[in-house]
Order: structure tokens, then C-alpha cells, then sequence
């Protein structure tokens, strides 16, 4: 039986399930309702629930077991169901509270769709301190923490060094930030404090389209665009390099990517500053440029502090972008027309293609995902911490 | 047009600083400012009441051209300060307000020090030659605001820890550093507890050897006690404007005396 | 003080005050300019190498299908005449191809068999194979085909490709235009709408023109259908649970940060998790697109939340008061009167989610999406378990390719998924314009 029949049977059940449950419910009742304690539709829903709740469960269970296409995993499943569907019917009298028995089902339900997100996060952690535990038992942690040599070989003897990766993968935040933040912060400046009405239907719309384009998007663009414009105009001339895919076409790609980011945050955080604040500014005489500059964005300095690091965190996790504009070479350098790599890309490659779970040149991966994830939670906590002291404050 | 003239002789020992004629104020349809003609004398302190939505704030903040940071509000007629038009396309609101300075109903210190407060405003304007002058600014502003004796232990501290009474001295401190010629006051005890009102009146005489005031405020009995003239305010409407204990002893039109024996308002 | 200066002449320092402001609001609106530019050069960038991905060239040709190349026992037995490869076909289109310009009288210079041969594209032989398959009986008949030409053709047309370029380029000869531009004249070359590019799926590194989006808009429909069954219950069950059920305590206020932080988790790490635990551990087919609906589900989950906790929210109290006034329980107030009310929001969030999910990338790489698949997956429910691509993956795919063509083809895809980005942003948009409400 296949899963597509399962899933059509219980489907087909459940319809039945609910008109059976509601209608045993009013023929005990003598077809007066009045006389159940629920009303008779709870007692569908209370049929309903003893049918899918554990055959789903099951479902869910055989796919974690890895047997969810196996033939016996659908007529388990069925069978669970009506066993609880019939288990639901013959509940049924003027004394049984189907509605609290329903409730208190849903309620679960709710409880247990919170708990996803916790599952999630230690699934997280979880998987990859598993995996990583195994490439430190192969690879020694300081030369992975300290090495200045990324050369993995399949062959084995790799040197597995994440500084440049760690290297390459700051020095483009860095230049992503230098674009985005200035940016970003000027574009929220004019859309909150200057632009009119008309103006700024315009132009807001238009940055926030940045934020819904997809990073492999801005990728080709690093890609067939910049990347060529940047060495032939930049590069070449002064004599820097010849690589089109480089430190600057990834952080600047990047870095408009990030300007939604740290505009509509900012807008966000300024507009929390009270009018009353820029009343006094302007009563004194202040200019408006001046209001700004002394009392708003010092008032949101916090809120603006916060909304770079998420902007930080944003763009060390960033992959396609890195993966199509910063190009595939280790390399501890200053230069930015250089190609370098980041540590998004080398999951990316050791992960994709041929891969043995057991060489340490896969299992770095993970090594380099936990860093990754601990780097960019930092950043989130902190940034979430601070702007949320901030918005107390104007609360 | 206005029922109310001006009739009182008495004011005519005073200089006039601010002359309002034919004002008339717009919030897009909504036409919120009737027609209204105002003298405003020097080194008084002159009291605007009425109801509350009877455009005695509107018309307040026209004085100093802070409406100009509304769009859709629309200013007509002439206000003069020391005979110039404030809304000459000439005129820089910035330089007007400097001369004419605002305290807000709500105290709204900067979320700096109470002394970068005071000085935020000759630091803008370019007042102090020096750190020596600045500091003696801040002291004799806050001095002026009767707050020195309580904060000169603690410049440094933010101006946002003080109480609420404090916080409107520091305001009021924070107008007087850039020397104004007039002071602009809407409501600024609205916020406050009886004392720390009752301080910030006592502030208000005294400020009155050195400046005009203007005060915006729902309260009679404040009206009668800080100022010298009073203007009521009726829907948009100058309805009375006279020396204040005429007003309240014996208001001429029918609606001053409804509003200040207690039938509308 | 000075003196009692004038207000209608502003002194000095006015005026360096005035021009400090009107340079930061020059500041400003460079900002926004650079930003609205650098959105103008990126689409200008795509639409300008990609719009002609959705032509293509392709030439209109009288084939005879002879019998003793196609089919030498004459029985028409499938089974036999499946032993003739594409290499046979191709002789037969080359063939074909000579007897035409024989016909029509076209003689171009330096035309040498090789440059007919390779004038049709790779694709063809096997659309003509595929074609006799189906149905025997063609055999020793004449048939019209439109076949697709060579990339490098199709690219003549399409500016990419010129008679400089074609010197240098082993793959094209002068000669081999001059013959397209003689075809052109007779009416037999057609440029028209490219369906196969939407329809078809991938093709190998050398058949640039024949490539099309068809499995990867499957896969990543798939992947849509399963997110959206998972993402919109669960989500909606936390945020419902958090914001009207949840005890205020510790640990709600565990859940809820690490809601917010799993909102901002690099992709990437989705990836990672989705290969440990949904292929590695629980065995779940790699490249298909369950397990990329259960990795999209999980990073799209925060996404959904967050929203759907705000709508719920904006939700006045005195609802919830009133229904329980008249003896509704909790939940039954929950779901009769303050879900309905934050539908509209809850559903916005969601497409939004759902269109962030849609041009997802990194996270598929990881669990093996970035295979070469040509089959399509089966209908659902276990067509979720055949391999698939997704549209992001697959213009990844293609940008890693060396032929030129490919990069025409992956700005193309782009504009097929910004569409789609469009059509589900547009609708969420409408949706909030239609029912949005203040309270």
C-alpha cells in the first residue's frame, strides 16, 4: 500500500469518522442534544482525533525509524487508527464530557507544535557536537582552531586549519558592513525624518524588494556582473589581480543585500524615538540635520548597535553569495581583489559531491557548521538582548 | 472676525514683543485658527486658556513657526517679533526659535547629561567662546530654572534619573541657555504634581523680569495666579483678551464667563 | 549677547548650519539612490541575459525516415528497433538536412559535412528517436519536424555569438552561419517562445538549448506543498499556544527566545541538520524533495511564528473577553472568534514565508538537490520520495557549467522564480489590503 493510499483512507475515515461519533452521540441522547453534556459535534471531533492522532504518530515514527515506505508501516498505522476511532465511539453517553477529552487533546497538540522549535535547536546542536566529535577524535583540535592551512585531501594527511576560512570569511562581513551600514542607516535616515509621502512609496518598496530577492539572486549577479566589471575596471588597471571572483565582488554584492536589512531595522528603532525628543531639539533652534545627528541617533544607538550585529550575523552565515562572488581558495591576504573563501563555502564543498562520513575531510564540516552556529547565536543574542533593553526603555 | 478687541489701556506701558494679526491656521480641511489678533507684551507673562481643542496650543506653536514640521498644517495672516514678519521667506525658523524658545507640556530631557542638556542649545548656536563660558551658561540657566542647588552635585548625571518637577526646570533651564526673547510654555505643568507645579510657577514670575512668556493652560486658577494677561480661546476663536484680573472678575463676552464659572470646558 | 541682530539676514554661522543640513540630506538621498540603482542594476543585469532564455531557435525540416537505417528487419518490432542509437538518428537528420539545401538550392561556401552535422543540436536526434518509438509506423515515410539547432546557433541569434567570436570558437564555424543565415532567408529558421525551457528538464553539459526548469519546478512545488502542510499547522499551533495558552514562566520564556534566534540561524545550518538527522539518521532518500520540504519546514517555521504572533496579538482583548462572557470555553474562544479575526495575518506571514523558503539555496545543496536529474518525480504522495532539483538549485547548477549558453539559461530561471516571488508577494499584499484591519 503506498503512502498516497494511506494518507486517502485515513482521510476518507476521519469524514466518517466525525458524522459517526456526532451521530452516536445524538441517538444516545434521544436526538436531544440538550441532554449531552458536549454538544454532539465534539464527539465527531473526539472520533476524529482517536483515528489520526495515532496513526499519524506512527507515521511520523516509521519515518523517523527510517521505515516509513515500508508496506507494513501504512496497515499498522490504519489499524491503530480505528482501534482509537472505535475506542472514541464507544465513549459516547449524556454524562461524557467529549469537549474537555477534545480540549485537552488540542491543547497537547498546541503544546507539542511549541516544542518543535526546541527540537529543532537541539537537533542542531546536537547533530553536529555528534559529527564534530568524531573529526576531533581523527584531527587534532588545536591544529583545526590554530592551523593557517586549508588544504583538505581525500587521500588523507589535509591540513584542516580554519583561519583563512575565518579570515576571508570576516574581511567580506566587513566590507558587506562598510557598504550596508552607512547605506542602510542614511536610506532609514531620509525615508523616517525627510522624504514625503510620495517619495517615500516609491523608494521603500523598492529597498524592501532587495530583502525578497534570494540570496542565489545576488549570486549570479557576484557571478555574470560584478565580479567581471570590479577586475575589469579595478583589478586589472591597478594591478591587483586578474580573478574576478573576489573579497570586494562578494562583499559588495553582499553588502547591498544586507542595506533592506539595516534600513528597515534602523527605521524601525527611529521611529522609537519619541516626536516629544525632536520637538525639544527643534524648539531650541536645532536644525534638523542637527536634531538627528545630537539626539535621535544617540537615543537609538543601542536599537542601531543591534540591528549591525544581526546585519553581522546575517552576513557570516551568507552562502551563495560567497559561494558564486568570493571564489574557492584558502588564503590568508590583505589584498581584496584576491579570491578568497569563507567558511559557508567549504561546508558547501565538502558536504557536496562524493562523501565519506567517516574521513575527516567531510566530518570538518560539521566542525565548521558549529562554529558557524555559535558565532552567529552569539551575535543574535546579544543583538536581540540589546535591542530589546532598548525598546524597554521607550516603553 | 473676533467679537473681543483689545481694550485695555495698561498694556500700552509694556513694549510689544510679538503682534499677531489676522491668523488664521489650517490642518488640511480643518480650519483650526479663526482670524486671530494677539499682541504679545515684553516682560509679561501672557496666559492662553479655553477648552481643550480650542487651538490655544495650535496657535502657540505658530509663535515659533513649530508647526512648520506638520505638512499638512497651513499658516496665514502676519505674526511679528520686534516688528519683522516670522514668516518672511527670509526668515530661518532655526534663528527664530532660537530667540523664541518652547517648553513642551511633557517634561522631554535628552537622554544625556544634565549638563550636555542645558548646553545642547548653545553648543548649537554657537553662543559660548569657550568651556569657562559654557560652563557659566549652564550654571546661571539652571540658576534661572531655580534646579542649581539641586543638581550641581550631579551635572554628569542623566537628565532622564531626574523627577518629573526637575525634568521640567531642566527643560525650562534648557530654553533660558540660548537666551530667547520670549518663552513659549504649552501646558508645562500638565505633567507635574501640585508641588512641583507650584515650583515651576514661582519659575514662571520669576522669569518674567527677563523675558515674555506665553502660557498654554487648561487650569483658571493658573491663569489668574502666574499671568498678567490672559486670552480665552473658544473653537478656534479669539474670544476675549484683556488685563487677567478683568477677565476673571469681569469678562466681557458671555462664553469667557461660561467657560470660567465652569459651564463649558 | 551681541546685538539684537536682524531675522530677515541670516548671519554666518545660519549659513554654514544650513549647508550642513542640506549635505546630510544630499547624504540621504545618495543612500537611497545607491540602493534603488543597485536593485535597478541587478534586474537590468538578470532580464538582460536571461529574457532570452525563453526564445529559441529552431529549424523547420522534412525528414525521411528510411527504413533500412531505422528499421532493417522491417518487422517494426520495438524491442529491435530500439537498437538503432541517437548516433543512427543523427545521420538520418544530417542526411536529411544535405537533401534540403540540395532542394531548396543553398550552397554555402566552405560547408563541410561536419558543420551539418553539428549545425542541429544533440537534443535533436533524440526528439526524432523518441518521436519514431512512439509510433513505428512513421518508418519510411517523411515527417516536418521543428528540431532545435546547436547552442552556438541559437546564440547567433540571440547576439551572443558573432562571426568574430566563431573564429576562435571550435564548437562554431563561419560557415555553419552563413548556412543558418541562408535558412533564415527561406522562411526555415524560426525563433519563437521557448515552452521546452519551462517544460523540460535539465539537459547535459553540452546541450545548453535544450535545458528547461520542468523537474525543478515540480521538485520545488513539492517541496512547497510539503512546507506548507507542516509549516502552516505547526506554526500556527505554537503561536497560538504561546500567545493565548503559555503560563508565563521560564520556560515559555526559553521557547520564545529560541524562536527568535532559530529565525536568524545561517541557512546553511538547516543544511547541515537536514543531512544528520533526516538522511543520515532517520534514512531518507537523498535529492528528494521530503526532505527538502522537512528542511524548508523547519527554517520557514520561525518565520511563520513571528507573524503569526503578532496578528494574534492585534487581536483586542475585549473579543476574547466577550466570548468567554457568554460561556465559551478558552479554546473555544480561541478558535471561534480570535483565530478567524487573525487569519488574514497569519495567512500573510505565511506566503511570505513560504516565498523566502521558495528561493532558498543553501540548505539543498547539503542534502543532495544538486544531483543531474532528467526523470520526473511521480505524483505525490510518492513522487515526494523521487528525486528532484528545485528551481534555486538548479540555476546553481548551471552557473557551474562552462558553456556560456548556461548563463543565459540561469538568468532565465531567475526571472521564471522572481515571478513566482512576485505572484505570491503580490497575493500576500492583496491580502493584506483587502482584510486588514485597526482595531
Amino acid at each position: 500500500m503506498t503512502l498516497g493510499m494511506v494518507f486517502l483512507i485515513l482521510a476518507a475515515l476521519a469524514l466518517a469518522g466525525f458524522f459517526l461519533g456526532r451521530g452516536r452521540a445524538l441517538a444516545v441522547a434521544g436526538g436531544d442534544a440538550r441532554r449531552l453534556h458536549s454538544l454532539p459535534s465534539y464527539f465527531g471531533w473526539q472520533a476524529v482525533l482517536f483515528l489520526a492522532l495515532p496513526a499519524l504518530g506512527l507515521t511520523a515514527l516509521a519515518a523517523f525509524g527510517g521505515v516509513l515506505r515500508h508496506p507494513a508501516t501504512g496497515w499498522v498505522a490504519l489499524g491503530l487508527g480505528v482501534i482509537g476511532m472505535g475506542a472514541a465511539l464507544w465513549n459516547t453517553g449524556t454524562e461524557v464530557r467529549a469537549r474537555n477529552i477534545v480540549e485537552t487533546c488540542v491543547k497537547g497538540l498546541l503544546i507539542l507544535s511549541s516544542f518543535i522549535a526546541i527540537a529543532t535547536t537541539l537537533g542542531i546542536v546536537l547533530s553536529m557536537l555528534f559529527e564534530t566529535g568524531q573529526f576531533f577524535r581523527q584531527y587534532q583540535w588545536t591544529d583545526f582552531f590554530f592551523g593557517t592551512v586549508w588544504q583538505p585531501n581525500f587521500r588523507g594527511g589535509s591540513d584542516l586549519g580554519i583561519l583563512p576560512l575565518l579570515w576571508g570569511t570576516l574581511y567580506i562581513s566587513v566590507i558587506a558592513l562598510l557598504v550596508a551600514v552607512p547605506i542602510g542607516l542614511f536610506a532609514a535616515i531620509y525615508m523616517s525624518e525627510y522624504a514625503g509621502p510620495k517619495f517615500r512609496s516609491f523608494a521603500k518598496p523598492a529597498i524592501e524588494m532587495l530583502a525578497g530577492i534570494p540570496t542565489i539572486v545576488y549570486g549570479l549577479f557576484a557571478l555574470i556582473t560584478v565580479g567581471p566589471m570590479l577586475r575589469d575596471y579595478f583589478a586589472q588597471p591597478l594591478g591587483l589581480g586578474t580573478s574576478a571572483s573576489s573579497v570586494m565582488t562578494a562583499g559588495l554584492v553582499m553588502g547591498v543585500m544586507i542595506i533592506p536589512f539595516v534600513s528597515s531595522l534602523s527605521d524601525d528603532i527611529i521611529n522609537a524615538v519619541p516626536q516629544s525628543l525632536r520637538d525639544g531639539s527643534l524648539g531650541l533652534g536645532a536644525t534638523q540635520s542637527e536634531t538627528i545627528r545630537l539626539v535621535v541617533l544617540p537615543a537609538a544607538l543601542p536599537g542601531i548597535v543591534g540591528a549591525v550585529l544581526l546585519a553581522a550575523s546575517r552576513a557570516v552565515g551568507e552562502t551563495m553569495i560567497v559561494v558564486l562572488g568570493a571564489g574557492a581558495a584558502a588564503k590568508l591576504s590583505l589584498n581584496p581583489f584576491e579570491a578568497m573563501t569563507t567558511m559557508t563555502v567549504k561546508i558547501v564543498s565538502q558536504l557536496t559531491g562524493d562523501t565519506d562520513f567517516a574521513a575527516p575531510e567531510t566530518l570538518v564540516a560539521f566542525a565548521l557548521g558549529l562554529t558557524l552556529f555559535v558565532f552567529t547565536l552569539g551575535l543574535n543574542v546579544l543583538a536581540l538582548y540589546i535591542v530589546r533593553k532598548y525598546r524597554e526603555q521607550y516603553e | 472676525m473676533n467679537v473681543m478687541r483689545q481694550t485695555d489701556d495698561a498694556t500700552a506701558t509694556a513694549e510689544i514683543k510679538i503682534a499677531a494679526k489676522g491668523v488664521q491656521v489650517y490642518y488640511g480641511d480643518n480650519h483650526a485658527i479663526k482670524d486671530v489678533d494677539v499682541d504679545i507684551a515684553d516682560r509679561t507673562v501672557t496666559a492662553f486658556i479655553g477648552p481643550s481643542g480650542c487651538g490655544k496650543s495650535t496657535f502657540l506653536r505658530c509663535l515659533n513657526r513649530m508647526n512648520d514640521t506638520i505638512d499638512i498644517c497651513r499658516v496665514e495672516g502676519k505674526i511679528t517679533l520686534d516688528g519683522e514678519d516670522i514668516y518672511d521667506k527670509r526668515v530661518d525658523p532655526v534663528q527664530l526659535r532660537a530667540k523664541v524658545g518652547m517648553v513642551f507640556q511633557k517634561p522631554n530631557p535628552f537622554p544625556k547629561s544634565i549638563y550636555d542638556n542645558v548646553a545642547y542649545g548653545p553648543r548649537i548656536h554657537g553662543l559660548a567662546r569657550g568651556k569657562a563660558e559654557l560652563d557659566e551658561i549652564v550654571e546661571n540657566s539652571l540658576r534661572r530654572a531655580a534646579l542649581w542647588g539641586e543638581v550641581k552635585d550631579r551635572l554628569n548625571a542623566p537628565g532622564t534619573g531626574l523627577s518629573g518637577g526637575q525634568q521640567q526646570r531642566l527643560c525650562i533651564a534648557r530654553a533660558v541657555a540660548t537666551s530667547p526673547e520670549v518663552l513659549l510654555m504649552d501646558e508645562p505643568c500638565s505633567a507635574l504634581d501640585p508641588i512641583a507645579t507650584a515650583q515651576v510657577e514661582e519659575l514662571i514670575d520669576e522669569l518674567r523680569s527677563r523675558f515674555a512668556v506665553v502660557i498654554v493652560t487648561h487650569s483658571m486658577q493658573q491663569a489668574a495666579r502666574v499671568s498678567q494677561k490672559t486670552a480665552f480661546f473658544h473653537l478656534g476663536n479669539l474670544v476675549e483678551f484683556g488685563e487677567t484680573g478683568q477677565i476673571f472678575t469681569n469678562p466681557r463676552d458671555p462664553r469667557t464667563e461660561s467657560y470660567i464659572t465652569g459651564r463649558i470646558g | 549677547m551681541t546685538a539684537k541682530t536682524s531675522l530677515l539676514t541670516p548671519d554666518a554661522r545660519t549659513k554654514r548650519r544650513n549647508a550642513a543640513e542640506a549635505r546630510f540630506r544630499l547624504y540621504g538621498l545618495i543612500a537611497v539612490a545607491v540602493a534603488v540603482i543597485a536593485l535597478a542594476g541587478l534586474l537590468v543585469s538578470i532580464f538582460g541575459n536571461g529574457s532570452s532564455a525563453f526564445r529559441q531557435t529552431t529549424l523547420h525540416l522534412e525528414i525521411p525516415l528510411p527504413e533500412d537505417k531505422l528499421d532493417k528487419s522491417g518487422t517494426r518490432d520495438l524491442e529491435v528497433m530500439k537498437k538503432v542509437t541517437t548516433i543512427g538518428y543523427a545521420k538520418v537528420l544530417a542526411n536529411a538536412l544535405e537533401a534540403q539545401l540540395d532542394a531548396q538550392g543553398i550552397s554555402v561556401e566552405g560547408l563541410k559535412s561536419k558543420d551539418i552535422s553539428k549545425f542541429l543540436s544533440e537534443e535533436a536526434p533524440a526528439t526524432l528517436r523518441n518521436q519514431v518509438l512512439e509510433d513505428p509506423s512513421l518508418v519510411g515515410q517523411k515527417i516536418t519536424l521543428e528540431l532545435l539547432v546547436g547552442g552556438r546557433i541559437d546564440g547567433y541569434y540571440k547576439g551572443r555569438v558573432t562571426r568574430e567570436t566563431a573564429l576562435l570558437d571550435k564548437n562554431v564555424s563561419t560557415a555553419q552561419l552563413d548556412l543558418a543565415d541562408a535558412l533564415k532567408e527561406m522562411g526555415l529558421l524560426h525563433t519563437s517562445f521557448n515552452w521546452g525551457f519551462v517544460t523540460a528538464p535539465d539537459a547535459s553539459e553540452k546541450r545548453p538549448e535544450a535545458a528547461g526548469l520542468g523537474v525543478a519546478i515540480i521538485g520545488s512545488f513539492y517541496m512547497m506543498i510539503v512546507v506548507l502542510a507542516l509549516a502552516l499547522p505547526i506554526g500556527v499551533a505554537t503561536a497560538v499556544y504561546l500567545e493565548e495558552f503559555a503560563p508565563k514562566n521560564r520556560f515559555t520564556d526559553i521557547i520564545e527566545v529560541n524562536i527568535s534566534n532559530l529565525a536568524a540561524v545561517p541557512s546553511i545550518v538547516f543544511g547541515i541538520l537536514g543531512l544528520a538527522a533526516f538522511i543520515n539518521f532517520a534514512g531518507l532518500p537523498q535529492s528528494a524533495p521530503i526532505v527538502g520540504g522537512l528542511v524548508l519546514t523547519l527554517m520557514t517555521l520561525p518565520r511563520i511564528i513571528i507573524p503569526a504572533r503578532a496578528a494574534l496579538k492585534a487581536v483586542p482583548p475585549s473579543i476574547r473577553a466577550a466570548a468567554l462572557g457568554v460561556g465559551a470555553s478558552k479554546m473555544q474562544s480561541v478558535f471561534h472568534h480570535v483565530l478567524p479575526l487573525a487569519a488574514p495575518g497569519i495567512l500573510t506571514g505565511m506566503i511570505i514565508g513560504l516565498a523566502q523558503a521558495l528561493g532558498e539555496t543553501a540548505p539543498l545543496l547539503l542534502i543532495g538537490m544538486v544531483a543531474f536529474v532528467r526523470d520526473y518525480p511521480g505524483a505525490p504522495m510518492e513522487g515526494f520520495f523521487d528525486p528532484a532539483t528545485a528551481l534555486p538549485v538548479q540555476i546553481y547548477n548551471w552557473t557551474q557549467r562552462a558553456d556560456p549558453a548556461f548563463v543565459e539559461r540561469a538568468s532565465g530561471a531567475i526571472i521564471v522564480l522572481l515571478i513566482f516571488l512576485l505572484a505570491m508577494n503580490a497575493v500576500a499584499i492583496l491580502l493584506r489590503r483587502k482584510f486588514e484591519r485597526r482595531w
